[in-house]
């Protein structure tokens, strides 16, 4: 009897170390296939032999931008194929970043002078904050710090919030600014990372213009 | 006799499913990391300290930025930039009573002379008055900052800052 009873306990305790074990390798697995997508759209800085801004190389380009549906700034929801038919910019920026307050009156004079040619800028907020799904109260900060700098620096083009969601498909957006230039059939035609310069990103409407 | 053959059976047995167990992870090469990322502040000293039982005691905490990045000092001159902030969890032994932090320095980007920047750069020290009970705790404090270089910006990030104080 005492017997059975040991040999009943060793093999739940084997069984129950099978479980842990098949469930921490399906978990790493799990992990390893998020990385893999993760780093499937991360892109590269290039150096820039002439020695301007370095070029941001994406596995993106040539390839149809990943589809978003986001908030604007009175909740209405914004998606991408929205924009179809128009060539954009689609830039993910924080309003804690230096070189995107920098930037930000070269996308409105750009934005104004080919608006008319059929070219739209997106802004994307992107805080870091990781909000969690239904966090309405970090959501209304973002909101509130994002409408705060749209008045003061005069944007006049859509402004989504919520770019983290984003992170993934976009390649990580580990840094800020980073933009995307998609032609009129949403295929990502150059990226950059960082500031850049009006002249560079006026090359890339361009280029996203079919000029 | 049986028996002994049943003790080998069983234990050849454990020997096996313990093999099998430990080859689940065999071909693991550990923590997932991201080859090439260093944080862009670093925590220096100290790793253990010790302090008068329940009497407010300066600890110095050391950190450093990666060279050709700047964070925020703790009184940065924009409302939307994210200061350098040290915090102490609530917990039992050991208390945070107050940081001190170093003067900034006023910095600009090449491409925007006229905004000046108050910031970190190289290495710095966080004056901290910590209050602890007798005995040995491990603090889990947090350094939260955010980094830039000349062009782009890192998101905000919070470093754990790990030490033991002692309370004697």
């Amino acid at each position: 009897m005492k017997r059975n009873t040991v040999v009943l306990g060793v093999t739940l305790a084997l069984l129950a170390l099978f479980a842990w074990a098949g469930w921490a390798n399906w978990m790493r697995r799990q992990q390893q296939a998020e990385q893999l997508l993760a780093n499937a759209a991360k892109g590269t800085l290039v150096p820039n032999t002439q020695g301007g801004a370095p070029h941001y190389s994406t596995p993106l380009e040539g390839k149809p931008a990943p589809a978003f549906a986001l908030e604007d700034l009175s909740g209405h929801k914004v998606r991408l194929e929205d924009f179809r038919g128009k060539a954009v910019l689609l830039n993910f920026w924080a309003t804690w970043c230096g070189p995107c307050k920098i930037e930000t009156p070269w996308l409105v004079e750009l934005r104004n002078k080919y608006a008319a040619e059929g070219f739209e800028v997106i802004g994307i907020s992107t805080e870091g904050e990781d909000l969690k799904p239904g966090d309405k109260a970090g959501l209304e900060r973002q909101r509130d710090g994002v409408k705060k700098f749209v008045a003061e620096m005069k944007v006049p083009y859509p402004m989504l919030l919520g770019g983290d969601a984003l992170s993934q498909p976009y390649g990580g957006l580990d840094a800020m600014p980073t933009s995307f230039y998609l032609d009129r059939n949403g295929v990502v035609v150059a990226a950059q990372m960082g500031l850049s310069s009006a002249a560079e990103m006026e090359a890339n409407i361009h280029k996203a213009l079919g000029k | 006799m049986e028996i002994m053959r049943t003790r080998r059976l069983l234990g050849a047995a454990l020997l096996l499913c313990a093999a099998s167990v430990q080859a689940q992870f065999i071909n693991e090469r550990g923590p997932m990391t991201e080859p090439g990322k260093t944080a862009a502040v670093e925590f220096l000293a100290p790793d253990q300290v010790t302090v008068p039982a329940a009497k407010p005691t300066r600890v110095l905490l050391h950190f450093r930025v990666q060279p050709g990045l700047h964070v925020n000092s703790h009184t940065p001159h924009d409302e939307f930039l994210i200061p350098t902030a040290f915090t102490v969890p609530e917990a039992k032994g050991v208390r945070l009573a107050s940081v001190a932090y170093p003067q900034g320095k006023d910095v600009t980007l090449p491409a925007d002379p006229k905004t000046k920047l108050n910031v970190y750069t190289g290495d710095f020290t966080l004056d901290a008055t910590l209050v602890a009970t007798p005995g040995e705790h491990v603090v889990e404090g947090k350094l939260r900052f955010q980094a830039c270089d000349q062009r782009q910006c890192m998101p905000p990030k919070t470093i754990p800052v790990t030490m033991v104080v002692t309370g004697k």
